[in-house]
């Protein structure tokens, strides 16, 4: 926090009458007694103060104006854009296989959940079918993703408010996530998995059975971190009553994903809008009853233990087959056909130069990633090119909204509402 | 509808049929439900169907260019009904001047939805209140998603050395920006591939080649080119500015002149060292 500045002349002020602080310890997790706490001392003006762009709490490079009333937040204006790349630019001038690795580089903590939007406007627009058994994959992979970003964000939550353990914990369990991520695409993050029309490879039998045992053991590492904070008396005071957002108002800042149903909105696209093979899956949807951080934290938690649920179902039913389109002038042929078969070395060729074309059209398809809603606005025009991609982030009306989430509380909690935001700046600035 | 849908992806139920009597829009072909609205209509149509339709949610507001268009910008706004489970899209059009109304104080999550389409496109909401740039850098000119705004961008910014501090410059490429889109030229390419302008006869009116001068003439005859080609100067090989001024200058050199550096003089006597024990410097000159 650099760059500490008064507005207007107080600067005198401050000299001849020292303010009393009242020192409080528990930063703000008294809710309903904050109004009385708003310090009369009519001599300080308000301030500003430059929270990041390079702040360790700022997840990235968010920089918040924030205007202050003594340790109380009055005015927050986040300045975004510092990692824009102009990825929906980039995207107009390259083919639609060509396009998809920019998606694992918006959202870089759940990447295959940034493909699965795009890969399925494509296939919206092209009335492409899939195998289902690539389809539980990307429902598994999908899932597995989910647990990643939240072994993150619960993680970097836990520390912003002040406890060391549990991430360094969560963090074993992410790295397990970022193992498989490997074992499935050869990436460990960005992994450029997800195809139109399929998946890229298929999973071993060894993963499969890797990922049960995993699933299985590992993951009571997640439960052990979490039991260390759920109950804990500082984690709660960080975060109970801390921005709280009404039904009301995460509808109308266009809330989704954990921040929408912490609010108490039951509403998750895997299941009121089903895609993959959610549709027969058993899952529960977790939702929250204040609307404030930990409500936020919870239903994460709870959404990992969902995942996981998910993941076993996927293992148990996934039935074998092929795992790409059938289509030829779609899914790219495998190397060794590449190698044995004309037809298949022309199609390669055709794939990987021109590429496809997707009949014109617009779609808006909107997948639950797992920081909300993750949509794509895909415009054709009948070329091999996207004429337009725009790409609707999940942390974009959830950062709008941290003005509100913010008024009235102390400086400290700004970082327990980024957290439960979960923000990540490559896809809110693109 | 008559486009059969693949089954897996996001799925909501059938398009209300209370939409069809919507005031003031017209409905659009395509596989989702969409309407064209008129721009002074956009808040009351977008109003019905928050209050009157269930639309609840303003997911998302797109600008896209259709820069052949009179009205050249579609403003696309995306709505989502959390009762009715169901998502349409409203289109409105524009051009660089006209602003389209605020929706602002129907949704307040358009207010920055509003600004990045204005960062974007250049297009201005009238009563938006804080109608700033959001994406781009501070101070950045032009609307980079405009179809006409060059990917390479105009200004480009670096760490200066000498000034301690980031300097911004116009964009210098070293080589032309090149774009393949490898569309078969048989189906839909609108130019002419190199090597094909003679492929079809020229139209009326067009620039021929210079006809063949009259009477015959002497065959094989070896006309010297009037400006023989040379490439003494590197503007000439189109290369671009050179790397290190050093450098240039020492290849510049004749070979003798160079040869004479590089290789020690014994006769000078004035660095009685064996060659080996030198230290190198990095300008590469003698000490």
């Amino acid at each position: 926090m650099s760059d500490v500045r008064n507005e207007g002349g107080g600067t005198g002020a401050h000299a001849k009458s020292p303010r009393r602080v009242e020192v409080d310890v528990g930063a703000g997790g008294h809710g309903a007694a904050l109004d009385e706490r708003v310090p009369g001392d009519d001599k300080i003006s308000n301030y500003t103060i430059n929270f990041g762009p390079q702040h360790p709490a700022a997840h990235g490079v968010l920089r918040l104006i924030m205007e202050l009333d003594g340790e109380i937040v009055e005015r927050v204006d986040p300045h975004v854009g510092l990692l824009h790349r102009g990825t929906e630019k980039l995207i107009e001038y390259k083919t639609y296989a060509q396009a998809l690795p920019y998606f694992d580089r918006l959202d870089y903590c759940s990447p295959m959940c940034m493909e699965h939007s795009f890969v399925l406007a494509i296939e919206k627009l092209m009335g492409l079918e899939v195998p289902i058994r690539a389809q539980y994959i990307r429902t598994l992979m999908a899932e597995l993703t989910r647990i990643s970003n939240h072994m993150l964000n619960l993680g970097s939550h836990i520390m912003d408010v002040g406890a060391m353990t549990p991430n360094l914990w969560l963090f074993e369990v992410r790295e397990d996530t970022l193992q498989f991520y490997e074992r499935a695409s050869g990436a460990r993050m960005h992994a450029n998995y997800f195809r139109a029309g399929g998946v890229r490879y298929d999973l071993t039998e060894k993963m499969i059975a890797d990922l049960g045992d995993w699933l299985d053991n590992r993951l009571q590492l997640f439960e052990d971190a979490i039991s260390l904070v759920a109950d804990n008396r500082i984690f709660k005071q960080r975060n109970v009553d801390i921005g709280v957002v009404s039904r009301d108002d995460a509808i109308a800042w266009g809330f989704s994903g954990p921040m929408i149903r912490a609010s108490g909105i039951p509403w998750d696209i895997r299941r009121s809008q089903p895609y993959e093979v959610y549709a027969g899956m058993d899952f529960e949807i977790p939702v929250g009853t204040a609307g404030d951080c930990y409500d936020r934290f919870m239903v994460r938690v709870e959404e990992v233990r969902q995942s996981a649920k998910i993941m076993r179902q996927c293992l148990k039913e996934m039935p074998k087959g092929p795992v790409g389109s059938e289509d030829k002038k779609v899914f790219p042929p495998s190397r060794t056909e590449m190698k044995t078969s004309m037809e298949a070395l022309i199609h390669h060729f055709k794939l990987y130069t021109e590429g496809y074309h997707v009949p014109a059209g617009e779609v808006y398809v909107a997948t639950e990633s797992p920081k909300g809603e993750f949509g794509v606005y895909l415009v054709a025009d009948g070329t091999n090119r996207p004429y337009r991609c725009k790409i609707r982030p999940t942390g974009f009306s959830h950062l709008q909204a941290m003005d509100f989430m913010m008024k009235g509380h102390m400086l400290a909690d700004t970082t327990a509402v980024l957290s439960a935001i979960d923000v990540v700046f490559g896809e809110v600035d693109r | 509808m008559a486009i059969q849908l693949a089954k897996h992806v996001p799925t909501y139920v059938d398009e209300p049929a209370s939409l069809a009597g919507l005031k003031g829009a017209r409905r659009r072909p395509g596989i989702e439900t969409a309407f064209d609205v008129e721009r002074g209509d956009v808040v009351e149509v977008l109003r019905t169907l928050r209050d009157d339709h269930e639309y609840q949610q303003l997911m998302e507001i797109a600008g896209v260019d259709y820069p052949e268009r009179p009205e050249r910008f579609e403003v696309v706004y995306c709505l989502l009904s959390l009762t009715k489970n169901h998502r349409l899209h409203v289109h409105v059009s524009t051009d660089e001047v006209t602003p389209v109304p605020t929706v602002t104080g129907l949704w307040p999550v358009a207010g920055w939805l509003e600004r990045e389409v204005f960062d974007m496109y250049g297009v201005t909401f009238a009563g938006n209140s804080d109608l700033r740039r959001i994406l781009t850098d501070y101070g950045f000119e032009g609307h980079p998603q405009r179809k006409d705004f060059p990917l390479t961008g105009h200004i480009e910014l670096r760490y200066s050395e000498a000034e301690k501090r980031v300097v911004y410059e116009p964009v210098a490429l070293p080589q032309d920006f090149r774009t393949f889109d490898f569309l078969m030229p048989w189906q839909g390419a609108e130019y002419v591939l190199p090597g094909d302008e003679k492929a079809s006869p020229e139209q009326a009116g067009a620039p021929s080649p210079a006809p063949a001068p009259a009477g015959k003439q002497p065959e094989n005859v070896k006309t010297p080119a009037e400006t023989p080609k040379t490439t003494d100067t590197p503007a000439q090989t189109g290369a671009g500015a050179p790397a290190d001024k050093q450098a240039t200058k020492e290849a510049r050199k004749p070979r003798a002149a160079k040869a004479a550096k590089e290789v020690s003089k014994p006769a000078a006597g004035k660095d009685p060292k064996p060659k080996g024990s030198r230290t190198r410097r990095p300008s590469g000159g003698a000490s």
